[in-house]
């Protein structure tokens, strides 16, 4: 009997062990159709299919990965008018900034099928390109002129679509920089007298960095102090920068070395050792003193919160797709006016985010079909009147997109038509090396060391040098 | 006589019956802790083994995964990482702060709530609020709690006219503004453990003392603490090993920065393997800090096993 019960409580225990393991099926959130298959397969060799003779069941689900938030927000009606024409369903898999580049590569490099259509930022093309995590677009494109690639602007099309000469994906969504600053401060007359009293020119949007500094130096001040003529509440800054532990800092520092003539890195794969550490140095001397405190832990969503919280005066290089979020400070602070205009020295960052089929998709032909949808003219627009930033020109020129009651969702499309015209020359061999992705990475932990004051500029850089040098296992290859 | 005819039929009941087919005890437990112990081999014997066989391969997962066989560069290329390092400084600095505050602060807590004549319960319910929740949730409540700008901590430094830092900014704050957010979190469950083991104490000992007049501060070095160190030595290992291994809080509150005076070996490791994805790296790392965990964690467990294993043979 004692055994009986021993035997028995053995069973139960063994049997509520498979229970319980056989009770925990839930699937990953963001893979639903990797967990799908059966109802995939069979739709997969069909041709996509108009609306009309497209049956529930044949609908083939693609799955997109990307930032969540604006981005995937404003892309409902998007997709919507895609899949009342093709038979296809698009799933987004709306994933944090921060973490998609992680996730991404993972799924890619497993490749589980989970996600069809990637984004990749401009710095990750090479790398994703060279580990055959994408699928080529070219002969697609040739066989849909309708897409009309050219339209791209040329400097988009070579930094952000391009990599040993085929074609990796269509960029849907730009933040190429420029500058946005408070025109109001730069128009007072009180203000443009200090101005001119202290530097000995009239004060303006400044062109070169040199203005820029003035201009931060100027306009940082105390509470109580006037501004406009008014008495400040609270203290005032000169400049808003992204110097907090992400990748955007690298972003703002992009604008200085290029303004120099220099590359993050330089034809024989080596960091631009002098003038990194120049501009690291310029930002962290002369630009950060005028920051507000903040400033160390923020990136552009806490540069546009000071904006329209009227605590700065102006934007160093930035991300000009803000520019629906910097025009509301123009209702938030009483008398503001914004203005878009080209980065000083017409150098900022530049880059898109790229919609590429992943190599791994189940569904490639459906895959390109919304790629190249979404990156197409129809969506394109349907986008730019909601506020996304664009790279196709003939949107950008677009009448239509200039007219007063499109100015707080596209008041920046002319400053971004001239910034590509600006940067069409520009070189940077960082796009064009496969560990493009994992130095991206790098470059912001390390560069904020100095930000913080935890190392100087020049230590700091020499750091990062090392760094790079241990990601790509010496110089780094670079493939244009 | 009596006890003769007595003692045979006791012998002859205390004798086990040898069963041919019976399941023997040793083998019923072995039994009963067969599935546990196949599942932990699934889950951490598998993965172990399989960390060790990375740890001597290079293995980027961008670059095609695992190549081949490169010996102990990776435990070279570890050991010789002054980043690593530097997490490595920094985690002991979080542990050796957070732990003792939380320490000390937490068994005062429970001194006091274990004093209280009213409302014992509420008070325990109310501390174990900060753990009911996630660490990345209440995290992102802190962020905004330290915000130089809107946060609630320099208002409040504001109006007593205080200085207002820069929590999660500056260098030399922003440890201590994980650590504190750690004190908060951990801070109870410390306290609950104490409570518990003083609510556990002998009654007597603590009443002839009290009738032989003892001081208080006489009855705690003599009695209360003596007799609470097991539990206040489980408690500070428990939390200390909890405490190198953090991760939720850094990278919630400063992922790292600012530069990298956040950055514990945790968050430098998931760095290494999940952005960059340099599997050989992590791998070699977690390997290292496992090691130092284990050999730490026997360092420490030998005094309270022996603590332990001498009052089972008292009694």
């Amino acid at each position: 009997m004692k055994h009986a019960t021993k035997l028995l409580i053995f069973i139960l225990l063994v049997a509520s062990l498979v229970l319980t393991s056989c009770a925990q099926p839930t699937p990953a959130p963001e893979q639903p159709a990797a967990e799908q298959p059966a109802a995939e397969e069979p739709a997969a060799e069909e041709p996509a299919a108009e609306t009309g003779e497209c049956k529930d069941e044949d609908r083939v689900q693609i799955n997109w990965s990307t930032i969540a938030g604006f981005y995937t927000d404003a892309m409902e009606s998007i997709i919507a008018d895609f899949e009342a024409t093709h038979c296809i369903d698009v799933n987004i898999i709306g994933i944090d900034n921060a973490q998609l580049y992680d996730k991404q590569v993972i799924e890619l490099v497993g490749q589980t099928g989970a996600y069809d259509v990637v984004n990749i930022e401009a710095m990750e093309k090479a790398e994703f390109a060279e580990n055959g995590f994408l699928l080529a677009m070219d002969d697609y494109l040739k066989e849909n002129p309708e897409v009309d690639y050219e339209d791209i602007a040329p400097i988009m099309r070579k930094l952000t679509t391009e990599y040993k000469g085929q074609i990796w994906g269509l960029p849907y969504y730009t933040y190429t920089a420029g500058y946005f600053g408070r025109c109001d401060l730069f128009e007072d007359p009180t203000e443009q007298e200090a101005f001119k009293a202290k530097y000995g020119y009239d004060l303006a949007v400044p062109t070169t960095w040199e203005e820029h500094r003035d201009v931060a130096e100027f306009f940082t001040r105390k509470t109580g102090d006037m501004l406009k003529g008014v008495a400040l509440t609270k203290d005032f800054y000169g400049v808003g920068l992204m110097a907090g532990r992400f990748q955007e800092i690298q972003d703002e520092l992009s604008a200085f070395i290029w303004a120099y003539g220099g590359q993050w890195l330089k034809d024989d794969g080596t960091l631009d050792v002098e003038n990194t550490t120049k501009a690291l140095k310029w930002y962290v001397e002369e630009l950060l003193p005028f920051a507000p405190p903040a400033a160390l832990t923020v990136t552009y969503d806490g540069v546009m919160n000071q904006m329209k919280d009227g605590q700065i005066a102006q934007t160093a290089g930035f991300f000009l797709d803000q520019w629906p979020n910097a025009a509301m400070t123009d209702e938030l602070v009483p008398g503001a006016r914004m203005c878009p205009q080209e980065a000083p020295e017409k150098r900022g960052y530049v880059g898109a985010f790229l919609a590429a089929v992943s190599s791994s998709s189940k569904h490639p032909k459906e895959a390109m079909d919304w790629v190249a949808y979404l990156g197409g003219k129809e969506a394109q627009r349907n986008f730019s009147m909601q506020g996304g930033s664009t790279t196709r020109l003939s949107i950008l020129n677009d009448p239509a997109m200039a007219t007063e009651e499109q100015w707080p969702k596209t008041g920046h499309f002319a400053t971004l038509v001239e910034v590509f015209e600006s940067q069409s020359d520009l070189e940077e061999n960082l796009f064009f090396t496969p560990y493009g992705g994992k130095i991206y990475n790098t470059l912001g932990p390390m560069l904020q060391a100095a930000a913080a004051g935890e190392k100087t500029p020049e230590q700091a850089v020499l750091d990062l040098a090392a760094e790079i040098e241990k990601i790509c296992g010496g110089p780094c290859p670079i493939n244009k | 006589m009596a006890s003769t005819s007595m003692s045979t039929p006791q012998d002859t009941r205390s004798v086990p019956k040898k069963q041919g087919r019976a399941m023997s005890d040793a083998w019923f437990s072995v039994l009963l802790i067969l599935p546990a112990m196949i599942i932990i081999a699934f889950f951490a014997l598998y993965p172990l083994f399989y960390a060790i066989y990375v740890s001597f391969q290079l293995a980027d997962l961008t670059a095609g995964g695992i190549k081949g066989f490169v010996g102990l560069d990776n435990y070279r290329t570890v050991l010789f990482d002054k980043f690593f390092w530097e997490s490595v400084r920094t985690t002991l600095f979080f542990t050796f702060f957070a732990v003792s505050i939380e320490v000390v602060l937490g068994t005062f807590v429970a001194f006091l709530i274990n004093g209280a004549t009213v409302a014992k319960g509420l008070i325990r319910s109310l501390l174990i609020l900060p753990l009911a929740t996630a660490p990345a949730v209440t995290g992102l409540f802190w962020r905004y709690l330290y915000d130089t700008q809107f946060g609630l901590y320099n208002y409040f430094l504001g109006l007593l006219g205080l200085p207002q830092p820069n929590w999660l900014g500056d260098i030399k704050v922003a440890l201590w503004a994980v650590i504190m957010f750690d004190v908060w979190l951990w801070m109870p469950f410390v306290a609950l453990i104490v409570m518990a083991g003083l609510q556990a104490l002998p009654k007597e000992p603590f009443e002839a003392a009290e009738l032989d007049g003892a001081p208080y501060f006489r009855v705690l070095r003599k009695l209360t603490f003596p007799m609470l160190k097991p539990v206040l030595f489980l408690v500070i290992i428990l939390r200390t090993i909890d405490a190198l291994r953090l991760y939720d809080a850094v990278a919630v509150l400063t992922r790292g920065g600012p530069g990298s005076t956040t950055e514990t070996m945790t968050y430098y490791l998931y760095r290494q393997g999940l952005v960059f994805f340099r599997m050989d790296y992590a791998s070699t790392m977690a390997l290292l800090f496992l090691y130092a965990v284990v050999v730490a964690s026997l360092f420490a467990l030998r005094p309270l096993l022996n603590m332990f294993g001498g009052r089972a043979t008292a009694k």
